[in-house]
């Protein structure tokens, strides 16, 4: 099974390699998306369920589509090449972004091989049990404060966004 | 308590013990069972639902529809399948190609990729996910940017218009879908399908969780409009209206990409009839009866065989209100949808989230018929 976390983690770094490289905008959009997925698929290899749905739900389905937005909307934007890079950095870029491959890899599979070698009371039960229940304890006991603070923070931007979206009179 | 499919992974462990079967890998069996879903369940429906909708569009309108290719003409969709797949790959001047190829694509891996998560029978969920309502729910968001990217490589300001209405449309009634979807959680206490499923049967003294309380019964009626904004069916179709913008963000695909498109939209169709189904209508549950505690101990692939026909008989016919209302109401203008989503579905969903959790606090989550029959035996039902 551990070929599927080499598989999306190719993915990621690959798909944002063409992100920082390709000189047409909407195509590093695009990737984008497909690193997005791959994070996903990582976070449910490191026992995050419900973080992994929620990355899809967010960024794929919000964020991307904001970016899609963005680049279709703006005025002349898709005909900028992209083409700052000078290309002495592609390379250096291409092995640093490939050598994080294995230091990511390792990264995630260590703590379930830690778990299955000698389980700790309870932890392996922990490990495959659903998160999600206990994401929303900790936000309503441990966590109040900072939930409080991103509600209001939202409030903010959603008041923003419908100022400045405001019909012009 | 173990998963749906952790059972049936250990059921399959014990039965192919001493087989050669047994060395095959768990991953593989889970892969052989999502391929199935969608080879034999999704994409067979996309296709036939094609027919199945002109069949009804000529029924609503007083004419005979497809009836030369095959008995009742029920070969139309593969006749329309071959057709779409000898046509020429044409790709606009001037668009892009790639983005052109991509986009059909992404719509149907959303829509199919819900399936995985749909609780089929009781020991019949493809993938039993922890999180499985979260997951569909999140999955299908990917068809947003396929719509999107489509639009744009079609070189095509209409079909721009289309697909950015589209992605709007979709991401507006995202909220109201899963804002919705949260009062069923409340009363359920889980995220996985299976779970809200078995806990709409009739010994557990709720029945389907529509009838559980007034606020659930307005959460599927939300969840059913908001399902339909979300699949780009009428009344919710300005993207690919005929009268308004040739037809939107699929007009410069011919062949088999158009073919995709509708394929996918037609698997969405049935994930979401499918969603509110499992989530309201009590997903395989038979009313009045559990078949685990029969009379007689029916032979399991019996059981399943009934669980599995109430499932699709129930998804049929919400699949069937869809289609019907697509031939019986007029389009919204985009601005009346987005001020529906935006000032009238969202209000009311944040209203019945807020009702069933007072709800389920007052009556100590019994549903409307035990607090009913509770009033009525004098002593309190137990839960």
């Amino acid at each position: 099974m551990k070929w599927i976390l080499l598989v999306a983690e190719l993915l990621t770094v690959g798909s944002a390699l063409i992100v920082a490289i390709n000189p047409n905008i909407l195509y590093s959009a695009v990737f984008l998306l497909f690193s997005f997925l791959g994070v996903a698929v990582m976070y449910l290899f490191a026992g995050a369920d419900f973080l992994a749905g929620v990355q899809v739900v967010v960024y794929v389905g919000g964020v991307t589509i904001l970016i899609l937005f963005a680049i279709m909307l703006t005025q002349w934007l898709y005909r900028l090449k992209l083409k700052d890079i000078g290309s002495k950095f592609v390379v250096p870029g291409v092995v640093l972004a490939l050598g994080l491959v294995p230091f990511l890899h390792r990264g995630l599979t260590e703590l379930g091989k830690m778990v299955q070698a000698a389980p700790p009371e309870k932890m392996a039960e922990f490990a495959g049990s659903p998160k999600t229940a206990l994401i929303g304890k900790a936000l309503l006991t441990n966590y109040l404060l900072p939930f409080e603070a991103i509600t209001i923070l939202l409030l903010g931007a959603l008041v923003g966004a419908v100022w400045l979206a405001r019909p012009k009179a | 308590m173990p998963a749906n499919s952790a059972l049936f992974a250990q059921s399959l462990t014990q039965w192919t013990q001493g087989t050669w079967f047994a060395s095959v890998p768990i991953w593989v069996w889970a892969l052989v069972s999502a391929l199935l879903v969608i080879y034999m369940l999704a994409l067979p429906f996309g296709g036939i639902a094609t027919y199945v909708e002109r069949k009804i569009a000529a029924d609503i309108q007083d004419r005979i529809g497809p009836n030369r290719v095959g008995p009742l003409g029920i070969f139309q969709f593969a006749a329309d399948a071959i057709k779409m797949i000898s046509k020429e790959d044409y790709v606009p001047p001037g668009g892009d190609r790639f983005l052109f190829n991509i986009a059909p694509v992404l719509v149907v891996v959303g829509s199919c990729a819900g399936f995985v998560a749909l609780p089929l029978a009781q020991y019949l969920v493809a993938g039993d996910i922890n999180i499985g309502v979260f997951y569909i729910m999140a999955i299908t968001t990917i068809i947003a940017p396929g719509i999107l990217l489509g639009s744009w490589a079609s070189e095509n300001k209409w079909s721009l218009l289309g697909g950015l209405r589209s992605a709007a449309q979709i991401v507006s009634y995202e909220i109201p879908v899963a804002l919705s979807i949260l009062p069923v959680i409340l009363i359920s206490g889980s995220l996985q399908m299976g779970e809200i499923v078995k806990q709409q049967g009739w010994q557990s003294g709720h029945f389907w969780n529509v009838f559980h309380n007034p606020f659930t019964l307005i959460a599927f009626f939300i969840l059913f409009v908001g399902g339909l904004a979300e699949t780009n069916r009428i009344p919710f179709d300005l993207p690919e209206a005929e009268s308004e913008l040739v037809s939107g963000f699929n007009t410069e695909f011919s062949g088999m990409r158009f073919g995709l498109y509708a394929l996918g939209e037609f698997v969405d169709v049935f994930v979401m009839c499918a969603l509110v189904t499992t989530l309201f209508l009590g997903g395989w549950q038979l009313p009045f009866v559990e078949l685990d505690k029969f009379m007689i101990t029916l032979p399991s692939g019996l059981i399943a065989l009934i669980q599995v026909g109430f499932f699709l008989g129930k998804t049929f016919v919400m699949v069937f209100v869809v289609m019907w209302l697509r031939w019986t109401l007029p389009r919204l203008r985009v601005d009346q949808l987005m001020g529906l989503c935006w000032k009238g579905m969202v209000p009311i969903a944040l209203f019945n989230i807020l009702g069933t959790a007072i709800w389920m606090w007052a009556f100590k989550g019994q549903s409307m018929l035990q607090v009913a029959l509770g009033l009525f035996s004098g002593g309190g039902s137990s839960h």
